[in-house]
C-alpha cells in the first residue's frame, strides 16, 4: 500500500540512519586507501579503492573463516531443528512426566552464563579430543540455541488451534505424524523465524569459537576477525573489509528477511 | 710421512662421512615457525638444504600468527593430548620450561650434550634447559639495549648515561638546548602486554631486586620494585618520556626514534637495522649502549629474548627432527640468519667475530658483547602465569590507577595464591 | 488413564529426550561440572588437579581485582539497560507515528543489533581512533583517547554497547505499541486528554509488561556481556573496563587455571541466577508477564 510521506517519516528515517551511521563509516573506511586513512576523513574517500577487499580475500584467512561459519552455524540450526521441533511440540501439546521440571531446565539453559560453562566444555572436548573442529563448536553452540529454539517453537506451535489436530486424530493418526503432516506445514514460517534467529546467533556466537578453535581449520569468522593480524600497524582498511564481509549474512537477514526475523524477535518476547 | 698420511686419509674419510647423505626413511616434517619478518627470510634456503644433505626427508615449513599469545594459545590446544601435526617447532624462550613440565617436548638429551649448547649465549643456553635436562636449541637472540642520538649527545659533549637518572637529566639537558617541542626525551614500551614486563623487569634488575629470586620467591622486595615502577612512573610524570608510552610497543616506539624525534630508545636489536636503511632520517647517527643502571642499585642489564627450536614429543620421526633442529642451530643454520637483508641476530657467539656476518651487521660486535651481560626472565613453567598476573598490575601503576606500592602489594599477593602448593 | 493418554505420555518423552539429552550434556552437565571445578586447583597442561575446597571463593572476598570486576560489571549493567529502555522506548513512540517507509526504518534500527559483537568493537575501535576517528573529528579534532584513558574507557564501552542493543528494546516496544488500536487514541483525544496525558495513561501502562520483559533479558544479557569488552580491551589499561566475565575468562585462559577462573564462573552464575529469581519474584503478584 503506497503511503504518502511526511515529514515526520523522513525525520525518522534521517535518525535513524544517523543511529547506523557507524556501520556506513565502517564500509567507507572499507574503500579508502591507506594514505586516506589517517588524514583528515572526508565523507567519501577521494581514490576509493578495492584494495582492501583484495587483501581480505587473498593473504587473510577470512575466506575460509566464512566457509567455517557458514558450516558451523549451518549445522547449529539443522541440530537444533531436528531435536528441537519434536521436543517443542512436546511441551506445547503433550503431558510429559516431570513437564514443569523440563520446563525449567529447557528456560534455565538460556540464562547460563558462556562464560560459566566454558571451562567444562573446554576439558570434555579436549578429553574427546575435539578440539579445532567444527563438531566441538556445534556441540557447544547447542547449549544456547537448542533451548532458544525449543521456547520458540513452543510458542509457535500453541498457537495452532488444536482442533486440527483432533481432526487428524478421527481420521486414526498418530502424533508423530501429526507433527509432521499437520504442524509441520502450519509452523513453517515460525520454524523460518526461529531457523533464523539461531542462525544467526551461531554466527556471531564469539567465546565458544574462540576458545575451542586454534587455526583456520575451524576458525569462525568473528574469531578471524578478532585475531585480525597487523604486523606493524593495525590494518584498518583491511579490517573494516573483513568487518564488512563478516556482517553479510546478518545484514542480509535483516534487509531481506526482516518479517521472519522480526516475527522471531517478538515472539521470543512477548510470548513469555 | 706416514702419519700425515694416516691424518690425511682420515679426514678424507671423516670428511666423506660428514657429506655422506644419510639414506633415511622416507619422512616428512612438517616445521610450524613464526612469520620471519624483514625483506629476506632465510628459512626456505636452510630447509632445502636440509633435504639435500637427507634425501627422503622432505620439510613442510608452516607459519603460525604474528602474535606471541595467538601463538601460544595455538601451542597450547594443539600439542595437549592431540595428534603430531607438526614434528618440529619454534617457540619464544619463555614457553620453554612450560611446555617441558607440560610433556610436549621432546628430550633431547640423549642426543644433545651440554657442551653442545656451550657454543651459545650463556642466557640462552640457561633458557634450553630445564630440570637438567635440554629441551631446545637455542636458534636467535634478542636483548634489551639502550639506542641514543649519537649526534644529539656528541653535541653537547655527553657520554651515554650509565643510570637512569643521568639519561632523565642528559635528555633534559639536550631538549632545553635543541628548544624542539617535538623531541622526546626517552621512548619504551609501556603497553598492557609482555613487553612491559620486559621493560619493568629490567627496571628491576637495575634497582638490585627480581620478580622471582634464586630462592623461586615472588617479589621478595616489594619497596625496592615499588620504587622502579615509581621510577617509570615518574618519568612519565616529569614529561621525559610521552604519556602515550603506555600504549606503545615496538614498532610504535621505534617510528618517532627512527624519525629523529626522541632521544633515547629502549627496544631490541632488530630495530637497529632499520636504523641503518638507506632511507633512514637516523642513519649513521644512533649509538647503541648498554641500559642504565640505578643511582644506589646496580647495574644495568638487558632481558634476553628470542626463539628455541624444539621437537614435538608425538613426533613420529624423531631421529630426522631431532637432525633438523640440530642442523638450523647448528653453525651454517645460524650462519644463513646473519646475511644482509635478515633482521634477526644469532645465539652461537663465534658468529659474531666472523668478517662476514660483521660486514652484514656492523654492530653485531655492540651487540655481542651486551648480550653476555644480559639476563634471562625467570625460568619457570609459570612463567606466562607470572606475567599475565603482573601485567595488569604494572599497567596500573603506570597509568596512576594504583599506587606503585598497591599494584606490587596486591601483584605479590596474587603470585603467592596462584603458585601456592605447586611449587 | 487412557490408552490415548498413555500414548501421549511416552510420545512426550520420546520428542522430548533427545533434546533434553543434548541438553544435559552441553549445558546442564558443564553447568554442574563447573561447580566441582571451582573446588579444585587445576591446571591441565601440567596435570595439576587438587582439591582445595572453598579456598578460591575465599581468595576472591577479599581480591581488590575481584570487587573491582563487580564494580565495573554493575556500573556498565545499570547504566547501559537504563539508556537502552529510555533510547529504545523513545524510538518505538517514534516509530509507532511511522507510516511510509517502516521497512527502510526497521532495517536501519536492526543492523546495529544483527552485527556480529566482535565487528561492532571493531567499528568502535576505530570510531575511538585518538587522531583519526571519527568521534574526534566530530567533536572538533580533540585528541581524546577513548580507550586508553581509565576516565573514558567505561563511557566509551556503554557507548557502544547501547548502540547494539537499543534496536531489540525499540522493537520490542514497537511490535506492542502496534497492537494498541487507533481508537483508544482517538477516544482519550475526544475527552480532551493531552498529548502527555496519553502518554502517561495509555501508552506507558500499556507497555509495562514489554518493558518488564526488555528489562529482564537486557539486565541478564549485559551481566554475561563478554565480546565486546574483551575485543575493545586491546588497549585496555589495568582493569578500567574489565568486567567479571572478562575477569573470568583471564583467569581461565591467560594463566590456565581452571580452578580459578571456574570460581569466578560460579559467581557469575550465582549472580545471573539471582537476578532473575529475584525478578520474578517482584513480578509475581502482578500474574504472568504479557
Amino acid at each position: 500500500m503506497r503511503r504518502r510521506w511526511r515529514a515526520w517519516d523522513v525525520a525518522v528515517l534521517v535518525l535513524l540512519a544517523a543511529w547506523a551511521t557507524p556501520y556506513f563509516w565502517q564500509v567507507r573506511t572499507s574503500f579508502t586507501p591507506d594514505r586516506e586513512l589517517l588524514a583528515a576523513p572526508r565523507a567519501v574517500p577521494a581514490a576509493p579503492t578495492l584494495a582492501h577487499y583484495q587483501a581480505v580475500a587473498e593473504k587473510s584467512v577470512m575466506p575460509r573463516a566464512l566457509g567455517n561459519s557458514f558450516g558451523v552455524a549451518t549445522l547449529t540450526t539443522l541440530l537444533a531443528l531436528v531435536l528441537g521441533l519434536p521436543a517443542a511440540y512436546a511441551v506445547a501439546r503433550l503431558p510429559i512426566p516431570g513437564k514443569r521440571v523440563v520446563l525449567l531446565v529447557v528456560v534455565a539453559s538460556t540464562a547460563f552464563p558462556q562464560i560459566s560453562t566454558v571451562s567444562p566444555l573446554y576439558l570434555l572436548l579436549r578429553a574427546l579430543g575435539l578440539r579445532d573442529t567444527w563438531t566441538a563448536l556445534v556441540l557447544a553452540n547447542t547449549s544456547f540455541a537448542l533451548p532458544l529454539l525449543i521456547w520458540l517453537l513452543a510458542g509457535f506451535i500453541r498457537e495452532i488451534p488444536i482442533a486440527l489436530e483432533e481432526a487428524a486424530f478421527l481420521d486414526g493418526a498418530g502424533r508423530a505424524t501429526v507433527l509432521r503432516l499437520v504442524i509441520l506445514p502450519l509452523v513453517a514460517p515460525g520454524v523460518a523465524s526461529a531457523a533464523l534467529l539461531t542462525f544467526l546467533a551461531a554466527w556471531n556466537e564469539f567465546l565458544f569459537a574462540y576458545t575451542f578453535t586454534a587455526s583456520e581449520a575451524s576458525r569462525t569468522v568473528p574469531v578471524a576477525l578478532a585475531l585480525f593480524p597487523g604486523v606493524f600497524e593495525i590494518p584498518w582498511g583491511d579490517i573494516a573489509a573483513a568487518s564488512i564481509l563478516a556482517s553479510l549474512p546478518p545484514v542480509i537477514i535483516v534487509i531481506a528477511l526482516q518479517r521472519w526475523l522480526v516475527r522471531g524477535l517478538v515472539a521470543g518476547a512477548l510470548k513469555d | 710421512m706416514r702419519s700425515a698420511a694416516l691424518l690425511l686419509a682420515a679426514l678424507v674419510v671423516l670428511g666423506g662421512c660428514a657429506e655422506r647423505p644419510r639414506t633415511a626413511e622416507p619422512a616428512t616434517l612438517v616445521f610450524k615457525h613464526a612469520k620471519i619478518l624483514g625483506p629476506l627470510d632465510p628459512i626456505p634456503g636452510l630447509l632445502r638444504e636440509f633435504e639435500r644433505r637427507h634425501p627422503g626427508v622432505t620439510v613442510r615449513s608452516e607459519p603460525l600468527t604474528w602474535t606471541s599469545d595467538e601463538q601460544h594459545q595455538f601451542y597450547v590446544i594443539n600439542l595437549d593430548g592431540a595428534t603430531p601435526a607438526f614434528d618440529v617447532l619454534l617457540l619464544d624462550l619463555i614457553w620453554v620450561p612450560e611446555f617441558a613440565q607440560a610433556g610436549w617436548l621432546l628430550d633431547l638429551s640423549p642426543w644433545v650434550t651440554q657442551r653442545e649448547l656451550a657454543p651459545h649465549f650463556p642466557a640462552a643456553a640457561a633458557a634450553s634447559v630445564w630440570n637438567g635436562r635440554v629441551w631446545g636449541l637455542p636458534w636467535n637472540m634478542n636483548v634489551g639495549v639502550l639506542y641514543y642520538r649519537a649526534d644529539l649527545l656528541a653535541k653537547y659533549r655527553l657520554a651515554p648515561p650509565r643510570t637512569w637518572e643521568e639519561l632523565v637529566e642528559q635528555a633534559e639537558r639536550i631538549r632545553r638546548g635543541e628548544r624542539d617541542p617535538r623531541l622526546e626525551g626517552v621512548l619504551w614500551q609501556g603497553k598492557q602486554y609482555e613487553g612491559l614486563v620486559v621493560n619493568v623487569l629490567e627496571h628491576f634488575w637495575a634497582s638490585g631486586t627480581a620478580l622471582l629470586d634464586e630462592r623461586d620467591r615472588v617479589l621478595a622486595e616489594p619497596a625496592r620494585a615499588a620504587a622502579a615502577l615509581r621510577f617509570m612512573r615518574t618519568l612519565i610524570d616529569s614529561g621525559a618520556s610521552p604519556s602515550w608510552v603506555t600504549a606503545g610497543d615496538e614498532e610504535l616506539t621505534r617510528r618517532p626514534f627512527g624519525d629523529g624525534r626522541a632521544v633515547f630508545l629502549r627496544s631490541w636489536p632488530y630495530a637497529m637495522d632499520l636504523f641503518e636503511a638507506p632511507d633512514s632520517p637516523v642513519r649513521g647517527r644512533v649509538g647503541i649502549a648498554s641500559l642504565p643502571g640505578h643511582a644506589g642499585g646496580a647495574a644495568g642489564a638487558g632481558a634476553t629474548g628470542g626463539f628455541h627450536l624444539a621437537v614435538n614429543r608425538r613426533t613420529r620421526h624423531a631421529e630426522a627432527a631431532v637432525e633438523l633442529v640440530r642442523f638450523l642451530a647448528g653453525p651454517e643454520g645460524q650462519r644463513a640468519i646473519t646475511a644482509a637483508g635478515v633482521a634477526l641476530y644469532p645465539t652461537r657467539v663465534d658468529l659474531y667475530r666472523d668478517p662476514l656476518a660483521i660486514k652484514a651487521h656492523p654492530h653485531m660486535p655492540r651487540f655481542h658483547d651486551l648480550a653476555l651481560r644480559a639476563r634471562p626472565r625467570p625460568i619457570t613453567p609459570y612463567y606466562l602465569m607470572l606475567s599475565t598476573t603482573v601485567q595488569p598490575e604494572f599497567s596500573a601503576a603506570l597509568v596512576g590507577v594504583k599506587t606503585p606500592e598497591q599494584a606490587i602489594d596486591y601483584a605479590r599477593r596474587r603470585l603467592d595464591y596462584m603458585l601456592s602448593g605447586i611449587r | 488413564m487412557t490408552a490415548r493418554q498413555r500414548a501421549d505420555r511416552l510420545s512426550g518423552l520420546a520428542f522430548v529426550s533427545p533434546a533434553l539429552l543434548a541438553l544435559a550434556a552441553t549445558a546442564v552437565y558443564p553447568g554442574l561440572w563447573v561447580l566441582w571445578l571451582s573446588l579444585q586447583q587445576r591446571i591441565p597442561i601440567f596435570g595439576i588437579a587438587r582439591f582445595v575446597g572453598l579456598e578460591h571463593y575465599a581468595f576472591l572476598a577479599g581480591d581488590a581485582r575481584f570487587w573491582n570486576a563487580v564494580r565495573v560489571t554493575l556500573t556498565f549493567t545499570v547504566v547501559s539497560v537504563a539508556l537502552e529502555l529510555a533510547l529504545g522506548l523513545v524510538v518505538a513512540m517514534a516509530l509507532q507515528r511511522q507510516q511510509a517507509g517502516r521497512r527502510l526504518a526497521l532495517s536501519l534500527l536492526l543492523l546495529a543489533w544483527a552485527l556480529p559483537s566482535v565487528v561492532t568493537a571493531k567499528l568502535f575501535e576505530w570510531l575511538y581512533h585518538p587522531s583519526a576517528g571519527l568521534v574526534n573529528v566530530l567533536l572538533g579534532g580533540r585528541e581524546l583517547n577513548w580507550l586508553g584513558d581509565p576516565r573514558l574507557a567505561l563511557p566509551a564501552l556503554i557507548a557502544a554497547d547501547v548502540w547494539r542493543t537499543m534496536p531489540f528494546v525499540a522493537l520490542l516496544c514497537y511490535a506492542r505499541l502496534l497492537t494498541i488500536p487507533g481508537d483508544v487514541y482517538e477516544a482519550a483525544r475526544v475527552d480532551g486528554a493531552g498529548r502527555t496525558a496519553m502518554l502517561a495513561f495509555i501508552t506507558l501502562p500499556l507497555l509495562r509488561p514489554v518493558l518488564l520483559i526488555a528489562l529482564l533479558f537486557r539486565t541478564l544479557d549485559a551481566l554475561r556481556a563478554f565480546d565486546l569488552m574483551f575485543v575493545l580491551t586491546g588497549c585496555e589499561h589495568a582493569g578500567t573496563t574489565e568486567t567479571l566475565t572478562v575477569y573470568a575468562y583471564r583467569s581461565l585462559f591467560q594463566t590456565l587455571q581452571l580452578g580459578f577462573g571456574a570460581a569466578v564462573g560460579c559467581v557469575i552464575f550465582a549472580l545471573v541466577m539471582a537476578v532473575a529469581w529475584a525478578y520474578l519474584r517482584a513480578i509475581q503478584p502482578e500474574g504472568a508477564a504479557a
